[in-house]
């Protein structure tokens, strides 16, 4: 394999990477109200890297030469990027509106460009240092995104407490994965560190291996915001610019799925210890201490915080199964979540754009009642928020309600009926605080009888997503077969 | 594209069109047409349906690949236990429709949602795979939720989100005896059928009882059954006329119709737990005949004496289908399809003593015969056929509930106390009608106005068709009759 066909294989990642610099380089001469085309050209690189991703398909690529042992390219690696890469499309897209006229535009859109590459260089990389570095690109990258409204309060909280925690948690999983390192005697590719152990079990089995694995674990749970390890995401998202957020709780969180899919499932089987009772502990507080907190929140930024925390424990649940259903479930899961947060975040971004354009001094947007009345105000936006909390619920025919099912399913053929019952009555609960939403937009009277405008920008993101949530509702085989192949890639 | 699926697919369509009409009047015509013509095709198909293949096999049936990795099909078919009731669906919701003919308030949403609540029933008397069967069994939840609570009463709140709850958790029980059930059977696929089959095959007595109650907890509160009929006297009370309508019209019928399709053919297969469960259900619908019949005798509202009264007479369903004597099934599941018309006529009488009056409370009523006598005239259709008058559909079906349980021997002691609630029956029926409609006029009531034509309209139809099955309940009854004998285990 020569050198200019290795780098076509990446040809994705490339595109994004020369777009991030043209923004950055094109808007040095730019005016702040011209450069909305800064946008357009990281949504049209978006576009370009996403058809790439799609026209080759969830097939396995033969690497060769340096980059064989550090990225692969596999059915997984590919669904991960799709659903990065359609996600930062739909972000990019509202921001276009939502950051009209800014004057840091450039700086947002290579950042944004340059998360969404640490995101899929995390979901192709087989080796643990490549994992990492991919990691860091993403996290930094988001830190500074989340404070991007760098005169709001909240967003600065947002954005320390962000920095802060995921700093932290990088530390511990890289601390976490230096002792594999070292006690595989210099190994850092995934597959080699596991087959060393499996050969060598005594290494990982001794309580310094134990150790390590825990604070891969814990490394990992704040990345995907656990339970306990979840304090920072509902103050993160809901200071953050409302479509960062989106980016946040559908692109970075789910980033850590992937790497934890392929990381700790693989050293589990591996090592054979068995952490079925953790998982299934972290799994159970998660889902159900994010819903319940969720039922008692106002803003619905923070609600919506709290139930990605939620769905975070059913997504979790593959851990505990360890099923190539479970794993094909929750990989499902990954891509239906992805598009109901974007939506459903996108959604609230577009009603605070409203709200703020018609009354500058407009305080709380995302608050409850802003939603009173929004189904004769805005016909489109509410029934958009509708169908994707209806599908964060898992009501048909939504994705959420066909990855529910996939998932659950898997847990159940694996024999853990005690943990489908706690993750319906779950999420029979998240139906209250969805459906108050819904009774507030379609029963409730609006504060003014005027009809909305959306922007269009607003429109074409949602109905991106909407269009992701029904299709994998509607027409969910060729979605299940993918996630089936990427779930082989494990080889559980 | 198959018969079945322009039935279910037309009024999903006509929903779409309705959202998008700027008035009444267009939104009103399309809804119209959009559930007369699944009507015309479901008569048609009633008429091609052959009675003789009736309990053989399925018919009109279409098959497309779904999820092949997991069994998943869209996989639409009738026998007759479904065909009438998809009749029945077919008649009640242009009559609804029509009756709602003066709905002013956001037009488009309510007709757009009656039509959605109409595809979701089909789906659900249609489906011959447990996963779709399940989607259309959750998509009927959404529309009767936003009935309730945009149009509905003044409780409207607590009504809606209590019926979204209790039924949804509902739901997601049946939904994991559905899984139990695909995995403990193994056979690879979601197709009702072939799982009903192999139910028989599962190794532990235990894993079938389980997944027997599960399913039927989710029928059970669907139908409803005393104990788990809390949320339908609310939901009722707050809903508006048309609401009411179907859900006592034909939401509960699929209760029954799970009890029919899933429940009855499993029976056999509990093995050690059989008579348990079947005593179970003789409990739960004596429990249910009584308890309603006294509770509605209660009743100060005359709409919530309605909603016990639906409650009391779905206990004959479970009752005859408990019995498992062919004539008892068949009578349960013909019950089914006269109580759907006979509740749509004592909701829509109620619901024009509402508007007009605008009270409901039968002490504040009083001699709206005097003002109101078409009223009068089609309510007391509907008040005798539900109190069971002979030559009314209603008797007939009542009638073949006892007798066909009485000759389970089993059944005669819960058939004896059941006919305790014959009494009671007539007596709340009679009362209500006399303090409310009879007797001299209660002048605070004001200028009181008779039907209009859209009301007296669907009444009138259904009061007519009450009495055609009552006098010849042939057409209906024979394919039920058919389905009933076939039922594995219904002697």
């Amino acid at each position: 394999m020569n050198i200019i066909n290795l780098i076509s294989q990446f040809a994705p990642e490339l595109i994004l990477t020369i777009a991030a610099l043209a923004i950055m380089i094109i808007g040095l001469g730019l005016e702040a109200k011209e450069k909305r085309v800064l946008g357009y050209i990281a949504a049209l690189s978006l576009v370009a890297a996403s058809l790439i991703v799609i026209l080759r398909g969830a097939g396995y690529v033969q690497l060769e030469g340096i980059i064989a042992d550090s990225l692969t390219i596999d059915p997984m690696s590919q669904f991960f990027k799709l659903t990065f890469l359609l996600v930062s499309l739909i972000v990019v897209i509202a921001s276009i509106k939502e950051f009209d006229n800014h004057s840091n535009q450039d700086e947002y859109y290579t950042l944004i460009l340059l998360g969404t590459i640490g995101m899929m260089v995390v979901a192709s990389a087989i080796d643990i240092v490549t994992m990492f570095i991919g990691f860091e690109l993403a996290s930094l990258s988001t830190y500074a995104l989340a404070g991007f409204n760098k005169k709001d309060a909240a967003s600065m909280e947002a954005a320390v407490k962000y920095f802060i925690v995921g700093a932290l948690s990088s530390t511990l999983l890289l601390f976490g994965l230096s002792y594999l390192y070292g006690m595989s005697g210099g190994l850092t590719n995934i597959a080699e560190i596991a087959e060393f152990f499996s050969t060598n079990p005594g290494v990982i089995q001794s309580p310094i291996g134990i150790m390590a694995l825990m604070l891969i674990i814990a490394g990992f749970g704040f990345k995907m915001a656990l339970v306990p390890f979840h304090m920072w995401a509902p103050d993160t998202y809901q200071g953050s610019p409302t479509v960062i957020s989106a980016l946040l709780a559908a692109g970075s969180k789910k980033m850590a799925f992937v790497a934890a899919f392929r990381v700790l499932l693989i050293a589990m089987i591996a090592i054979k210890v068995d952490l079925a009772l953790v998982f299934a502990l972290l799994a159970i507080l998660t889902m159900t201490i994010g819903n319940v907190v969720a039922v008692s929140q106002r803003s619905i930024k923070r609600m919506l915080a709290y139930s990605s925390v939620a769905q975070a424990g059913y997504i979790s649940l593959v851990f505990v199964v360890m099923s190539p259903e479970a794993l094909t479930g929750g990989i499902l899961y990954v891509m239906s979540h992805a598009f109901m947060k974007t939506g459903a975040f996108i959604a609230v971004a577009a009603l605070g754009y409203v709200l703020l354009k018609e009354n500058s001094n407009a305080k709380d947007v995302d608050h409850l009642d802003r939603f009173a009345g929004l189904g004769k105000r805005s016909p489109f936006l509410a029934f958009s928020v509708m169908v994707f909390l209806f599908a964060l619920a898992g009501i048909p025919p939504t994705a959420g309600f066909v990855s529910k099912f996939y998932l659950f399913l898997a847990v159940l053929k694996g024999g853990f009926l005690g943990l489908v019952i706690i993750a319906i009555l779950n999420s029979a609960l998240s139906l209250y605080y969805y459906a108050r939403v819904v009774k507030y937009m379609y029963v409730l009277p609006p504060e003014s009888s005027e009809k909305m405008k959306l922007p269009i920008a607003y429109t074409i993101a949602i109905l991106l997503a909407l269009i992701g949530v029904l299709a994998i509702g509607i027409v969910p085989e060729p979605f299940v077969n993918w996630a089936a192949d990427a779930a082989n890639v494990i080889g559980l | 594209m198959n018969v079945l699926s322009l039935i279910l697919f037309i009024p999903l369509i006509g929903a779409a069109i309705t959202l998008f009409t700027k008035s009444r009047e267009q939104a009103r015509i399309v809804a119209l047409v959009s559930s007369a013509i699944p009507l015309i095709l479901t008569v048609m198909a009633y008429l091609e349906f052959n009675q003789g293949l009736a309990f053989l096999k399925f018919q009109f049936v279409e098959k497309i690949p779904g999820i092949s990795s997991l069994g998943i099909n869209y996989y639409l078919g009738v026998d007759g236990i479904s065909m009438p009731l998809i009749l029945l669906n077919a008649i009640l919701c242009p009559l609804t429709v029509i009756y709602a003919w003066g709905e002013s308030k956001q037009s488009n949403q309510f007709f757009a949602l009656i039509l959605i609540l109409q595809a979701g029933v089909f789906g659900v008397f249609m489906s011959l795979d447990f996963f779709l069967f399940y989607i259309f069994w959750e998509l009927t939840l959404l529309p009767l939720y936003f009935l309730i609570s945009i149009w509905g009463g003044p409780n409207k709140d607590y009504a809606a989100i209590k019926f979204f709850i209790y039924t949804h958790v509902a739901s997601l029980v049946m939904l994991l005896g559905i899984f139990a059930l695909y995995f403990s059977t193994n056979v690879g696929t979601f197709e009702i059928p072939v799982l009903l089959q192999a139910f028989s095959d599962i190794a532990s007595p235990e894993m079938r009882a389980a997944i027997f109650l599960a399913l039927f907890f989710g029928f059970l509160v669907k139908m409803p059954t005393v104990p788990f009929h809390t949320w339908l006297p609310d939901a009722h009370v707050e809903a508006p006329t048309a609401g009411s309508v179907l859900l006592a019209g034909v939401l509960l019928k699929m209760g029954g119709y799970g009890l029919f399709r899933v429940l009855l053919p499993m029976i056999d297969g509990l093995g050690p737990y059989r008579s348990d469960i079947i005593t179970l259900m003789a409990v739960l619908a004596v429990v249910s005949i009584l308890y309603a019949t006294f509770l509605a005798l209660a009743q100060k509202d005359l709409k919530k004496m309605v909603a016990y009264s639906s409650v009391a007479h779905m206990g004959y369903v479970m009752l005859g289908a408990a019995a498992l004597n062919f004539m008892s099934v068949s009578g349960a599941m013909f019950q089914q399809f006269s109580h759907g018309l006979i509740t749509a006529v004592l909701f829509m009488s109620v619901g024009v003593i509402q508007h007009s009056a605008h009270t409901r409370i039968i002490g504040d009523l009083g001699g709206l015969a005097h003002k109101m006598p078409k009223l009068t005239f089609l309510m007391m259709g509907g008040f005798l056929a539900s109190l069971g008058l002979p030559a009314m559909s209603g008797f007939v079906a009542e009638f073949m509930v006892l007798t066909g349980s009485y000759v389970n021997p089993d059944m005669q002691i819960f058939v004896i106390l059941a006919m305790l609630g014959i009494v009671p029956t007539a007596g709340y029926h009679l009362w209500a009608m006399q303090r409310s409609m009879f007797g001299s006029f209660n002048e605070k009531l004001g200028d009181l106005h008779d039907l209009a034509f859209y009301e007296m309209m669907p009444m009138a139809i259904l009061v007519l068709l009450i009495i055609l099955f009552g006098v010849y309940p042939g057409p209906v009854i024979n394919i039920f009759e058919a389905a009933g004998k076939i039922i594995p285990g219904v002697i």
